[in-house]
């Protein structure tokens, strides 16, 4: 970090934002008391997914995609089943849909559990990072380490391994468990959904700036539940699309100073996917346990405080245990484990939640199954400029902070969104200077 | 568990010499099946595993400038006195030494940590240890029966 005075012009350079996924920097420029340039910089290099897809059969898409990302695979698995499913006009069944919903919640279980406790408490409390904090206060960095097991056990009994699961496959899976390995989560996974309640209350205790965004809110909705796997997509300003919709609309744009393509919906517009908007256009959907803990959080049906993020995060986490209980205890095993996909030319459409926000894949196939073309949008693309938006009305409104503070600031600001810079390309660099 | 003993071989084995550790893992289960040994590919793994273990060894590939296939050991004890490196905590790579002071912190370290370090040379894409650090691995899985006969 660099510091210059004197206090109406300021640039805030952070060169190695710690706690995100990935590489990254950022600079922020205050010129006369207003802040001007807001920059996000990834330079991770591109990583030519979509162009490593071309050519491959349809049926590689999930463990292709899977690879980008340690923490998220089981969403771009998923898109990319369902995108490949829409191309080759099949439906799974809904056991199969009911499993893929119960890895997905294991999935969610993990990244909540690492970015609520590993990853962003830290910044609430003054700490540099989690092993700061479990020196001063262990019980809770202990329960995201417990909550985060549970999530693993779901991975490894449904996907095969806690990363980069084997047993998905378009189609389905390619083993269903039995009841009783499913049967066997049960107890872990109730004693995960108490700690994310106490979590919630943690972090409900913490104090927050003072920050209201008028965010443009996408994410997916399902009349039935709460989205994750399925759903169509909706904004808060009434948008309402189905995968094939949302892929039309958003424009994605190059910008030198990153290797991830910017996100506009319909070419111009700011909009945020991930926790919050799908809290916002979705919280009546959550079960009685999540609801009576936001509620008891202090949460209304919207919030529009980014750093209260953490709370939103910690409600989905509840949930994600208490809708993957529900699961088990309804849970047949799908039989076949999956059904049968023969690639044939088309164009499909896929959509679901990853724990960060909104990811669509679109592929292209031709007669044989392979892969022409593909397009995949992850939430950290599709957020930033909504993290640049942010820390423009964050850093103007904390101007009178020290630079160190507002280097903090800045930080926390970005992390409020959790972040996947692998996905968008990949770490972060953030940078103050007043003149 | 009483008497338990680790044996945790980090590294990638698809990062040429990086995956030492594996490989004295995979000569440790040959020679003594008995010996809980594990390869691990991320030292946050460590948590959770160690937890019981009155010894822990950790075998790792090291870049310290010695000869390729240099086999060296550090006892780091109950981790009292682990230096941890002093860069950001990423998601994507948390040291030894900081994992150790986490798990100290959580009560949950072993009671005793021995890395046993085997010079690496080569750490870019690819499978396969080169000569001289493949040739080291039965003496540094000797070095860690020997530690494990010594503690019990």
């Amino acid at each position: 970090m660099t510091h210059q005075r004197p206090a109406s012009d300021r640039t805030v350079q952070v060169e190695g934002l710690a706690r995100v996924e990935g590489e990254g920097s950022l600079r922020v420029e205050v010129r006369d008391g207003t802040v001007g340039m807001v920059e996000l910089e990834i330079f991770e290099p591109p990583r030519y997914f979509e162009a490593l897809l071309r050519g491959r059969r349809h049926s590689e898409a999930p463990d292709i995609t899977a690879r980008i990302c340690g923490i998220c695979p089981v969403a771009y698995q998923m898109s990319a089943c369902l995108a490949i499913e829409d191309a080759c006009k099949v439906a799974v069944t809904e056991r199969i849909a009911a499993l893929r919903r119960l890895i997905y919640c294991g999935e969610w279980i993990q990244s909540h559990a690492l970015h609520i406790h590993f990853l962003h408490a830290p910044d609430f409390l003054g700490y540099q990072d989690a092993v700061e904090l479990a020196e001063v206060d262990p019980l809770p960095v202990q329960r995201g380490l417990e909550i985060k097991r549970a999530g693993n056990l779901v991975m490894e009994t449904v996907g095969g391994r806690a990363i980069h699961p084997v047993n998905v496959r378009v189609g389905g899976f390619y083993k269903a468990p039995s009841p009783e390995e499913i049967a066997a989560l049960a107890e872990p996974l109730l004693r995960a959904r108490e700690s994310a309640l106490a979590s919630v209350e943690w972090v409900a205790g913490f104090e927050f700036p003072d920050i209201e965004v008028d965010y443009r809110f996408v994410s997916l909705r399902h009349p039935q539940h709460y989205p994750i796997e399925s759903g169509r997509i909706a904004s808060s300003d009434g948008l309402d699309l189905d995968a094939a919709g949302i892929s039309e609309l958003v424009v994605e744009e190059h910008v030198k100073r990153s290797t991830a393509l910017h996100a506009r919906l319909g070419g111009k517009d700011t909009y945020l996917t991930g926790p919050l908007a799908r809290y916002a256009l979705n919280s009546a959907q959550l079960p009685p346990i999540a609801r009576e803990a936001a509620a008891a959080a202090g949460l209304g049906a919207v919030c529009n405080n980014p750093f209260r993020s953490i709370i939103v995060r910690a409600v989905e986490l509840v949930f994600a245990c208490d809708e993957a209980l529900r699961l088990i205890a309804a849970y047949e095993p799908p039989d076949p484990p999956s059904v049968t996909v023969e690639g044939t030319a088309g164009v499909g459409h896929g959509a679901t939640e990853a724990p960060r926000g909104l990811l669509f894949h679109r592929y292209e196939l031709d007669d044989n199954g392979l892969i022409l073309a593909a397009r995949i949008v992850p939430p950290t693309s599709q957020n930033q400029l909504s993290i640049e938006a942010d820390l423009r009305q964050v850093v103007q409104a904390s101007l009178s902070l020290p630079d160190e503070e507002l280097a903090w600031r800045c930080e926390q600001t970005v992390r409020n969104f959790d972040p996947c810079i692998s996905c968008a390309a990949h770490f972060l660099d953030v940078t103050v200077e007043r003149r | 568990m009483t008497g338990r003993v680790l044996v945790a071989g980090l590294g990638n084995e698809y990062r040429s010499d990086d995956g030492a550790g594996p490989a004295v893992a995979g000569y440790i289960a040959q020679r003594a099946p008995s010996v809980d040994s594990r390869v691990i590919s991320d030292p946050l793994e460590l948590l959770g595993k160690w937890d019981e273990a009155e010894l822990a060894v950790v075998v790792d590939a090291t870049r310290s400038g010695e000869e390729p296939g240099t086999v060296q050991i550090v006892d780091l004890g109950g981790g009292e006195h682990a230096d941890s490196y002093d860069g950001p905590t990423s998601t994507h790579g948390m040291d030894l030494a900081r994992v150790l002071r986490l798990a100290r912190a959580l009560g949950r370290a072993p009671d005793r940590v021995v890395v046993v370090g085997i010079e690496g040379e080569a750490f870019g894409d690819g499978h396969g240890l080169t000569p001289a650090v493949n040739d080291a691995v039965p003496e540094a899985g000797d070095l860690v029966l020997q530690l494990i006969g010594e503690h019990t």
